[in-house]
């Protein structure tokens, strides 16, 4: 369950605007959203760096590691001896690593983005509104109902084009 | 997210640098909707092809099935000449697929412009030439359900593939080309779908698209790891898809054949297949824009820098054969004169020469403006260059084997009627799937072009080009 208020906006610099007085307000944790990447948006935000990239190298040297060793055990396993050869030879064996560390790299960076992301979401978000997807930008606010009236005009001030109570 | 370079500065030429492409009809987010979502509207030619196009799978599984029920022998191999079509068509479709994430990945991380109408489209087109690809191997070893004996996986008699093997490094470079590529497509729909969603009034497809989109509600939060994750799944796809076709061209470059012992096959194949791919892209993406009216979203200038790109790479396969046959002559190895001659100017010519008009020749006509601006030109060209890409892979298979050291062993090889109609069928095979995917979900990225079109604003823009930057 949501509470707050949430608000649509037509202009990108009106959702910049109200991002910037939401934060000096500090009437409550905002979310912002927005048809596609701005970075002007974004910037206003400052959300920090995303995690992901932990992921993507965790998942990166795993996957490496496990294609090196699986190729190296199973050769030492039942050694396939053919004249002075190496029995585990880590030339060819690179194609093994480097192919696991680029699947499990990448299929990692995309669990890291689910979990960071919380997705998939099943539990309808109550201040998502279609409209955001389209071509509006939405700010919901989540503050305690006594501060709603607040948040509520500043958002109108910064150039909202509706406002309501998320529920 | 969309790759963006600075704003263009004073009146925009024909040929204007790749990365400063804008798209000055495209007015606002909603018209960018409406226009994407249109191209998924059923038609009587959309249900036409989809028709011709199982129809022509349902050849090439007919003739699976035969060869399956009658054994291997159908299928046109002349010892020693036991790759044919198969190896042919596998290779040719592996390239095919290196287009798409070349303009999806590696152009992402180069910041051009003129990749954001085009890759996602190209990008449907790599899944689906590397499912019909790896198809082949299968269709090859004549026994189809013994192939997962090339995975590693534990059994009770102990055994292990050999990963020394280049046919185990084929499994290992496609497996994770073709989940990489399916992974980047689909995480790239994932705001699409959701645009899709909430436009849908049908329940049940709204509840299909609520599944697909995982809930994604465009908050800064989810764009800021998406933005991020995309960004290092380009990375990675990156030095995969030059790895992929390295890895087919050692298949080749591993034995000691005459024409195939050859270290520059790795970048060899790789040009080819960026040329090649690009050439298919042509051939989805000229009809596509006419028949659904995206001119103005795949526009001229667009053509025109993957004709360069298209010229580039014909430059470098060019070059390419040229120094396959220099290299022949000056080893000073009998065998390799013999085998290239042979290529050029004997037994082989029509094939070679079939190569190098339609690889080398034709796409010199790139140099003129004019003909890169040319959409029915391009069109044509791509079906050359199809056709010659093929050739490219008859003529490094079928040569080399029929025309190895022995003389007493060199021979003819023709293709059989069920060769033609693994052919026929694994066209209909791609475009089948090809034509249900853009029936169902945006052939452009949706969210990228929103990127490019300039936001709407309360007072006038001081960047001058809207709020991506």
């Amino acid at each position: 369950m949501a509470y707050g208020v949430v608000a649509n906006f037509r202009e990108l610099d009106a959702v910049v605007e109200a991002v910037g007085a939401l934060k000096k307000a500090s009437v409550g944790k905002f979310t912002v959203y927005s048809p596609t990447i701005h970075h002007e948006l974004e910037d206003a935000i400052g959300g920090g760096t995303s995690k992901v990239r932990r992921f993507t190298l965790i998942g990166g040297l795993l996957g490496a590691s496990f294609g090196y060793w699986v190729s190296i055990w199973t050769s030492e396993y039942w050694p396939l001896v053919v004249g002075g050869k190496a029995i585990a030879s880590w030339i060819p064996y690179t194609i093994i690593g480097f192919e696991m560390m680029v699947m499990v790299g990448a299929l990692s960076t995309v669990f890291g983005m689910f979990i960071l992301n919380g997705i998939p979401r099943i539990v309808v978000d109550p201040a998502y509104r279609a409209p955001f997807s389209h071509g509006d930008y939405g700010i919901h606010v989540d503050c305690a109902p006594d501060q709603e009236s607040a948040a509520m005009d500043l958002l109108k001030k910064a150039g909202a084009s509706e406002v309501q109570r998320a529920r | 997210m969309a790759t963006l370079a600075q704003p263009v500065k004073g009146p925009m030429r024909p040929n204007i640098a790749s990365a400063d492409i804008q798209l000055p009809a495209v007015r606002d987010f909603e018209q960018v909707d409406n226009e994407i979502a249109a191209t998924l509207g059923p038609s009587k030619g959309w249900f036409l092809g989809l028709a011709l196009s199982v129809a022509a799978m349902l050849v090439g599984a007919g003739a699976w099935t035969y060869q399956i029920y009658d054994g291997l022998g159908h299928a046109g191999y002349v010892p020693p000449v036991m790759w044919g079509v198969y190896i042919i068509t596998f290779v040719f479709w592996v390239g095919i697929g290196h287009a798409g994430t070349l303009i999806s990945a590696i152009l992402y991380l180069f910041r051009a412009g003129f990749r954001t109408t085009i890759y996602r489209v190209s990008e449907a087109m790599t899944v689906f030439a590397v499912m019909t690809a790896g198809l082949f191997p299968i269709i090859h070893i004549g026994r189809p359900w013994k192939f997962f004996w090339l995975i590693p996986y534990p059994n009770w008699r102990l055994l292990w593939s050999n990963f020394k093997s280049p046919l185990v490094w084929d499994v290992f470079a496609i497996s994770t080309y073709l989940t990489i590529s399916t992974t980047f497509l689909y995480i790239g729909l994932i705001p699409d779908i959701a645009v899709l969603r909430d436009r849908e009034q049908n329940p049940t497809r709204r509840l299909i698209l609520s599944i697909l989109s995982l809930g994604w509600r465009n908050t800064d939060v989810e764009w800021r790891n998406f933005t991020k994750a995309y960004l290092f799944l380009a990375a990675f796809s990156t030095p995969l898809v030059l790895s992929v076709h390295s890895v087919v061209s050692f298949d080749f470059a591993m034995a000691l054949t005459p024409g195939w012992h050859a270290t520059i096959f790795p970048p060899y194949f790789v040009a080819g297949a960026i040329f090649s791919g690009f050439a298919m892209v042509w051939t989805i993406a000229i009809p596509m824009r006419k028949w659904w009216r995206l001119e103005h979203y795949i526009t001229l200038n667009h053509l025109d820098a993957t004709a360069k790109v298209v010229l580039f790479t014909s430059l470098v396969v060019g070059s390419a054969y040229l120094i396959e046959f220099f290299i022949a002559w000056y080893s000073g190895v009998e065998v390799e004169q013999s085998y290239f001659w042979n290529r050029v100017f004997g037994q082989w010519w029509w094939s070679a020469w079939i190569m190098l008009i339609c690889n080398m020749a034709l796409p010199m006509s790139l140099w003129s403006q004019k003909l890169r601006r040319n959409p029915t030109w391009l069109f044509i060209l791509s079906i050359f260059i199809n056709i010659g890409m093929w050739y490219e892979r008859f003529v490094i298979v079928v040569p080399s084997l029929s025309h190895e050291f022995e003389p007493w062993q060199w021979t003819n090889y023709l293709p059989s009627w069920v060769d033609v109609a693994f052919i026929i069928g694994s066209f209909g095979w791609f475009f089948m799937w090809f034509l249900l995917f853009v029936r169902q979900l945006p052939v452009m990225a949706i969210m990228e072009i929103k990127e490019i079109v300039p936001a709407r604003r309360k007072h006038a823009a001081v960047h001058g080009h809207g709020g991506a930057h």
